[in-house]
């Protein structure tokens, strides 16, 4: 009995994925924030130092305003679709001491072992060439860490797909570094002259961008995928809102 | 023996148990929702819904939306307790040789 009563509680903390509209919009942003590594960085005419911190600022402002139209989208899509056919819930606030309890989390189980990882690689390595095949190795732990937390959530509200999900998110970053690495590292910035190290340091950060663009790009095709298959489910169980007043 | 005649009557039952378990991992749910996840008809939901309402469990605001008439479900600080309460309780039913 006990199990079945984890098992309602991990399909009550699932039902705001119940839709899939949460997934399409994140899919959709992003997108949006891979078209801006991806694109913004070759049409620019600016210098590079200067391109490197007009595209951060771009990604920020988008940060900013994408997660504020996600939620406005979802709250109406919600609303007119989602609560007439199976229910309103409102969620739980979260708890400062959660929030706490997830960060030592990240930290202890995540940010460490990766740091950990890079201290590692950086005794048995130069910090030149670690830096110079920063191309391979950061979107597979970018999408390590992705995979990690879409893995725990997955299984904290008991959906099988955000493991998927998790592990294709893994796949995808793997193949993003293999890719770059039978494209040939950048040149090691160790021993270079000024001049001939910062444009080093920029090919490496391009490089690296291009990584983690692709890899925002893959991600958020699976997300959309994902969601909209999800979305025709859900359509298909509950085809109209409930008819009676309730 | 003793473990087995502590549980919560109230909690027990299993439509109730459901209904507790839905509460318990969100502030507050409709009517609609939990029609639909504890898959029980609306009267026998009703029925349930004032019997725990009655054992101060589960609390009921009633508000619009728009002009529909919306009703949001909520477990009560008690109801919290009982809940978990009752999960120690059978946990240690299974556990105690």
């Amino acid at each position: 009995m006990n199990l079945q009563i984890d098992t309602t509680i991990k399909r009550t903390r699932a039902y705001w994925f119940v839709d899939g509209f949460t997934e399409m919009a994140t899919g959709g942003f992003f997108i949006l924030l891979a078209g801006i590594l991806l694109l913004r960085w070759n049409t620019s005419l600016t210098s590079s130092p200067s391109r490197f911190l007009s595209i951060a600022g771009e990604i920020s402002i988008a940060k900013f305003f994408g997660f504020l139209i996600i939620v406005l989208v979802l709250w109406w899509l919600k609303d007119r679709f989602t609560y007439p056919r199976t229910g309103f819930v409102r969620g739980n606030r979260i708890t400062t001491a959660q929030i706490l309890i997830l960060i030592r989390n990240i930290v202890l189980f995540l940010l460490l072992p990766i740091l950990g990882l890079l201290a590692l690689s950086l005794m048995i390595a130069s910090a030149g060439s670690v830096l110079s095949s920063m191309p391979v190795w950061f979107p597979i732990g970018v999408a390590l860490i992705w995979a990690v937390l879409c893995i725990w959530a997955g299984n904290w509200m008991g959906l099988r797909r955000f493991q998927i999900i998790g592990a294709l998110f893994l796949l995808a970053g793997i193949k993003v570094g293999i890719w770059q690495y039978v494209m040939g590292l950048p040149a090691s910035p160790e021993n270079m002259q000024a001049g001939i190290l910062q444009l080093a340091t920029m090919d490496i950060l391009y490089r690296s961008l291009t990584s983690l663009g692709l890899l925002v790009l893959i991600a958020g095709v699976i997300l959309i995928l994902s969601g909209f298959v999800t979305f025709l489910r859900y359509r298909k169980e509950n085809p109209t809102p409930y008819s009676e007043d309730v | 023996m003793k473990n087995l005649s502590n549980l919560d009557r109230v909690i027990h039952e299993p439509a109730r148990l459901t209904l507790v378990a839905l509460l318990s991992s969100v502030k507050s749910a409709n009517f609609l929702f939990l029609l639909k996840e504890s898959e029980l008809t609306k009267g026998n939901l009703s029925v349930h819904l004032t019997r725990l309402e009655e054992a101060g469990y589960v609390e009921a605001e009633k508000t619009f939306r728009g002009k529909i008439p919306h009703t949001e479900y909520r477990l009560t600080a008690k109801g919290k307790a009982a809940f978990e309460q009752y999960r120690k309780s059978l946990g240690s039913i299974f556990n105690k040789e």
